[in-house]
């Protein structure tokens, strides 16, 4: 046993339909793992559907930090056949399987393809048994896992606890009857695999990226979100509508996505903090409010969960393929920022900063993600538990003057194409947020010149903006055969990657808009031999990067079938 | 804090509507209506839409969003949720309010959402010079329809009641004294408030004049009519050979919507802003 527990990491799936809790177990091991002082991340799949379909849920985790998911597995909980013909290939020599009996038979020809060791056991039976229903077969497979990895019982039992307690004592009682039976009856077949004991001075937090986004969004001193459902975004206003118990905040789920990011505008002109989330359709339908935030220097946060198109494409599967939509939507021309954070800590530190950068600068900041970081855990040192919150870009009371002289657009009283704004209920602070071309007090024009003057203001917040953008990022050895570039939650399979091997590094942008030039180019120019790496089938990223720098790639790996990278691929290509 | 007077609300930018337009009447009744319920000025906020309506933006000076066509609804609810001690009005025409953002109106009034919504009902397109709108009669050549339209004419109070608005009424033009009350009581009423005003457009409407109005509408004050019993309010809706005027519905017993939120119960959310934000219960579910 001690020498397996020197493995680097260990991965473990399970499998089986939506509706069986797959995923609630596959978050409890990822959590549990997290209290044994593990770096855990937990990937799910699943088909845009209720009840059957395949789905699954993988966490692995590991001593060193980890950052992505592990295609071979040390253990394979299977609900049914069809994690036999789905998960062949990521079944090794060393794979344990726990096959639930009670779905069946195993087919003869399945069994003997396997390469790992087949275990039978009757999960349903033992829930049924227990818990008087099927619905607790997660947790005999919870059981099965904390036996079968050695994990500490008790700390197991209080997860589940944790789990179950708001519906009562009857609920929680039950499942741990199943988490027993399954718990016992792998050690009367099976040894351990590893042994862990619990980190008491565990500080981390294992969160997703919709969370992530939601906490730093709370962080930031959000106070008003509208969005209406679309997946891999609707999970970040799920957290946040509960988050109206804690916080002066209201969540709106409003008739469509074009009320929500005009709710949104509506409560940024009354002087809170707010935003919107959405995907790739939804976003379709905000274009015009967008442009109209650009126009009228309505600061809004805008969570951009990507998933791969054209139109309802693969709803519940990853994709980075509409940066290039992010970056042009919206008719006319106006400043935007763009943050593209990696890992789930970044989501919650760059969500946060997005609402001082979008305030300050009153220009529209998009988080833009995608299916892969938005809903999978990772784990990271838990942030501090205050966050200061600023007060940005408006006018002071004293400087509302009574002669009624403010002008909101000003042309001359502004630091970087920043004008100081009031709001309504502020004496005389009156002016126009308009929508037409506009002068200083907000009165339409179609004067050419003041046209040119305001459209050269808001211009000018480019340099201001690229001062305080995250910016690119070199992980890694410096000096290395092959540099890799991504952008978004790409970094997390290539943390992976450097981690293993130093014949590549990695430069990082947390953000693709406005282009850090200099610093990119300044990193790019030491490179050996650039490779780009990026979820979309037209290279997006790196024909934004010949645009702006005039960098061209020595080669690229682009995926686009709505799987995410995976680190072990990626070694084999450096290997040959 | 000084109250909306005549000469306050008037801004520089002189009116650039067609003589003889509906607007002038509109915008006269609003100003009295505001000057005689004595708003402060910072304590209200006008959206406006898109078109020919919408172009008062300019001529009012107040705390103004001149909005997109279609949406000034969802960016008076995104005000009013933030702040609601204000007063927020909403200025479109019946294509931007039935039309384009048809959707928003219903959500709005469903959702009674303290704002009053005040459509420029003039049966035509007059911004992008004479198509058909919603609530054009069927059967009218216009420059979209040069054979006539073929859709029914919607009806937006019938539609307005059937979507649980607590407060209904229309108006016209060219009655100012009645226009001047239903403003006040519209925004006087707490809770979603439709107020529809009929308005001739002499350039591109030839059929809805004021005289055709003239011979039609009629003052349902002066009929001993009930606003508070539904089912009258919505047969009084139909009434196509006499056009009735005045508050169709009216249910005072419904709350609105900022007033079901706890969070707004003490302050508004502008009211609760705060320098720092403590993160200690959100996190507790992640360690």
């Amino acid at each position: 046993m001690s020498d397996m527990t020197e493995a680097k990491n260990w991965n473990w799936k399970i499998a089986g339909q939506a509706g069986e809790g797959v995923m609630v177990a596959s978050k409890m091991v990822a959590k549990l793992a997290k209290r044994h002082g593990l770096s855990a991340f937990n990937y799910l799949e699943y088909p845009s559907l209720i009840k059957g379909g395949h789905q699954t849920g993988q966490v692995c985790f590991s001593k060193e930090p980890i950052f992505s998911q592990i295609r071979s597995l040390d253990i394979l909980i299977a609900f049914g056949q069809a994690s036999f013909t789905e998960h062949a290939e990521e079944i090794t020599e060393k794979t344990l399987v726990i096959y639930n009996s009670n779905a069946g038979e195993l087919n003869e020809d399945l069994v003997k393809q396997c390469k790992g060791k087949i275990i039978n056991l009757p999960l349903n039976e033992f829930a049924r048994k227990t818990a008087k229903t099927k619905l607790a077969t997660n947790m005999v497979a919870f059981g099965i896992t904390v036996a079968a990895f050695g994990f500490d019982q008790q700390a197991a039992l209080s997860m589940v606890e944790e789990e179950f307690s708001s519906k009562g004592e009857e609920i929680v009682k039950k499942n741990h009857l199943a988490f027993t039976a399954g718990f016992e009856a792998f050690l009367e077949q099976e040894s351990p695999i590893s042994s862990f004991s619990v980190d008491s001075k565990d500080n981390q937090v294992l969160m997703t990226g919709n969370e992530a986004v939601g906490l730093g969004a709370v962080a930031g001193g959000l106070q008003y979100y509208s969005a209406y459902p679309m997946t891999p975004a609707s999970a970040a206003m799920h957290f946040l509508a509960d988050q109206q118990k804690n916080y002066p905040l209201v969540v709106k789920h409003v008739e469509d996505e074009i009320a929500a990011i005009n709710q949104a505008l509506g409560a940024s002109y009354a002087g809170v903090r707010s935003m919107t989330g959405t995907a790739g359709g939804g976003f379709a339908l905000m274009v015009e409010g967008l442009s109209l935030s650009g126009v009228t220097e309505l600061p809004v946060v805008i969570l951009y969960g990507q998933r791969p198109g054209p139109a309802t494409g693969l709803p519940t599967w990853t994709s980075q393929a509409d940066l290039q939509f992010v970056l042009r939507a919206g008719h006319g021309e106006f400043q935007r920022i763009v943050l593209s954070p990696g890992t789930i800590e970044e989501h919650y530190l760059f969500t946060k900063q997005a609402f001082d950068l979008a305030e300050k600068y009153q220009v529209p900041v998009f988080i833009i993600s995608d299916k892969y970081a938005l809903e999978s855990h990772q784990t990271f040192t838990k942030p501090e538990e205050t966050a200061e919150v600023g007060k940005l870009s408006f006018v002071e009371e004293k400087d509302l003057k009574s002669d009624n002289s403010f002008r909101r657009y000003s042309l001359t009283n502004t630091k970087d194409g920043v004008s100081l704004r009031s709001v309504p209920g502020q004496e005389h602070g009156l002016y126009i947020s308009n929508s037409y071309e506009h002068d200083a007090f907000g009165y339409a024009t179609e004067d050419a010149t003041l046209t040119i003057k305001q459209t050269d203001k808001r211009a000018s917040k480019y340099n201001g903006i690229l001062e305080e953008i995250p910016k690119p990022i070199l992980l890694g050895k410096k000096d290395a055969d092959v540099t890799f570039i991504c952008w978004g939650s790409t970094v997390n399979v290539l943390k992976d990657v450097v981690s293993q091997t130093d014949k590549a590094n990695v430069i990082h942008l947390p953000c693709v808009w406005p282009f850090p030039v200099k610093e990119f180019t300044e990193l790019a120019k030491k490179a050996k031999s650039l490779v780009m790496v990026e979820g979309n089938a037209t290279g997006q990223a790196e024909q934004l990067i010949r645009q702006e720098t005039g960098i061209t790639m020595n080669d690229n790996l682009r995926r686009y079938d709505g799987r995410p990278f995976y680190a072990e691929d990626i070694i084999d290509w450096l290997e040959q | 804090m000084s109250n909306i007077t005549l000469q306050s609300i008037q801004s520089p930018i002189a009116s650039t509507w067609c003589p003889g337009c509906g607007n002038f009447g509109i915008i006269g009744a609003m100003k009295q209506a505001f000057v005689q319920l004595g708003i402060p000025e910072e304590d209200l906020v006008i959206i406006y839409g898109v078109g020919c309506s919408g172009n008062m933006a300019d001529f009012n000076r107040v705390y103004g969003f001149h909005s997109l066509h279609g949406r000034a609804i969802p960016n008076a609810i995104g005000v009013k949720l933030a702040n609601h001690k204000l007063k927020v009005i909403v200025i479109a025409g019946e294509g931007d309010t039935y039309g384009e953002g048809l959707n928003h109106l219903l959500a709005a009034a469903r959702g009674n959402h303290d704002i009053t919504v005040l459509v420029h009902n003039n049966q035509t397109y007059s911004l992008t010079t004479g198509q058909s709108s919603p609530t054009t009669m069927k059967g009218t050549n216009t420059k979209s329809t040069p054979d006539g339209l073929v859709e029914e004419p919607l009806n937006p109070l019938t539609m307005a009641i059937s979507a649980h608005a607590g407060f209904v009424a229309r108006g016209y033009a060219g009655n100012m004294a009645q226009l001047i009350n239903l403003v006040k009581e519209a925004i006087q009423h707490d809770g979603f408030s439709l107020l529809d005003v009929l308005q001739p457009c002499p350039t591109f409407n030839k059929i809805n004049t004021y005289q055709w109005f003239q011979q039609r509408v009629y003052d349902l004050d002066k009929k001993n009519y009930q606003p508070s019993d539904k089912k009258l309010a919505w047969e009084t809706a139909q009434e196509e050979e006499k056009i009735p005027t005045g508050v169709f519905y009216k249910d005072i017993s419904k709350v609105s919507y900022h007033k079901h939120l706890s969070q707004l119960d003490k302050k508004t959310l502008l009211e609760q802003r705060s320098g720092e934000v403590s993160l200690k219960k959100p996190l507790k579910a992640f360690v």
